[in-house]
């Protein structure tokens, strides 16, 4: 492992009297802090949980232990992405960097993806925020994880888009960062659509492939400007001028790192107590 | 006097690339070993086991995952101890306060008295609509 260390540990800023950069420590001492807010909600779900209301839902026929599986293994998997990128940055590959980012940006999405599904069945089968205390605990517990999910997003994408800053940015480079931030905010929310689309249709009609094409013409509008925000994103990613973005952004990269990892780990405690608990 | 200088340059390249190559590895396989008790954890649930026993053991698989997470991808096993001192003081504060308040919470002198007789017309009514 010592040898390992060589390689993280020179980015520290030894003009600190830490010997820890700034930024990084306002990182950790702001993640403590959001340990105790998640405490709280943790605590209060748990609280009613164990004296449960006489209007608590039998949540076992509500809950869905593959799908949060799935979504539980692909934050995992975006946490390995997200390593992989601050490694990345750390070594000033750019390229690398941002496909790493990129991943990561996926794997996020596919998450919310999975949250919104399991938020609209929720709700069909009754299960809303003032439905219940067991509503009110949960979807406020979830749910501003899932708020916090959706900050890295944006984050992660803020980020992404900041690695084509040109060397010598002007004000063309701004007005191409809202276009590129735009694209994505757009093929996000007709992806999101899309995909519920299908999903509906599979839940009707059984997961084929008549299954993807009804869902896609049910959101023909939806899936064209996804087409459309995707060849922008596609066409915005290429750049073939020296970029301002290198080792020595590593340390932004690394302070978005710590807060996706934070929120994959908030996630492994939601995971065991929230949902497999309730299966005992 | 190039070349002399270019021997030690390319070992610590080699060096370097070995280092990167190994870490990533590393972080491949504890993402896949996380991926593994994920699963284990969900078999876990539905095996014929002791309630306290099924408990316990998905607290340290949670408990293990979220260690591996915190020293491996967030670095906290290659940063400075301040860093881990620093982010164990808000977990400590934390689980202080969730473990306080399920312990008030589990007095039964805790529940209000109007909420007490608002759940029991509740448990009647539910009751008398079964």
């Amino acid at each position: 492992m010592s040898a390992h260390a060589g390689t993280i540990d020179h980015h520290h800023d030894h003009t600190t009297t830490t010997g820890i950069p700034n930024k990084k420590l306002f990182m950790w001492a702001f993640l403590a802090s959001d340990c105790m807010f998640f405490a709280a909600l943790i605590s209060t779900h748990v609280i009613y949980r164990l004296h449960p209301t006489p209007d608590s839902p039998d949540v076992t026929k509500i809950f869905s232990i593959e799908l949060t599986s799935f979504s539980t293994f692909i934050l995992l998997m975006s946490s390995l992405l997200m390593a992989l990128a601050v490694g990345a940055s750390q070594k000033g590959k750019v390229e690398a960097t941002r496909k790493m980012i990129l991943g990561t940006i996926f794997f996020g999405l596919i998450f919310l993806g999975c949250q919104v599904y399991e938020f609209t069945h929720f709700v069909h089968l009754g299960l809303t925020l003032s439905s219940s205390m067991f509503g009110a605990t949960f979807y406020t517990l979830t749910g501003t994880h899932g708020v916090h999910v959706a900050i890295g997003v944006v984050w992660l994408v803020l980020t992404y888009i900041r690695t084509f800053k040109p060397a010598n940015a002007g004000k063309a480079w701004v007005v191409r960062a809202v276009v590129q931030f735009t694209a994505f905010a757009v093929a996000t929310v007709a992806m999101m659509v899309v995909m519920l689309a299908v999903t509906h249709a599979g839940a009707e009609n059984g997961y084929d492939l008549s299954a993807l094409v009804h869902g896609i013409e049910h959101s023909a509008a939806a899936s064209i400007v996804l087409a459309v925000s995707c060849a922008v994103l596609v066409g915005l990613s290429r750049s073939s001028w020296a970029v301002d973005f290198g080792e020595a952004n590593a340390i932004d990269v690394e302070g978005m790192g710590l807060y996706w990892h934070f929120v994959d780990i908030v996630w492994i405690i939601i995971f065991t107590v929230v949902y497999l608990l309730e299966y005992l | 006097m190039s070349s002399a200088a270019s021997v030690p340059h390319s070992a610590h390249v080699q060096e370097h690339a070995h280092a990167d190559s190994g870490k990533f590895h590393l972080f491949v396989q504890i993402a896949m070993l996380l991926g593994i008790i994920t699963g284990v954890e969900i078999v876990i649930i539905y095996l014929p086991l002791a309630k306290w026993l099924i408990v316990t053991s998905l607290s340290v698989l949670s408990l293990v995952k979220f260690l591996y997470v915190i020293f491996y991808f967030m670095h906290l096993k290659f940063d400075k101890l301040f860093c881990t001192i620093l982010f164990f003081i808000g977990l400590v504060l934390a689980s202080g306060t969730a473990a306080a308040l399920l312990a008030i919470f589990s007095a039964k002198d805790s529940i209000p008295e109007t909420a007490k007789v608002i759940y029991a017309e509740r448990a009647a009514a539910a009751a008398t609509a079964q």
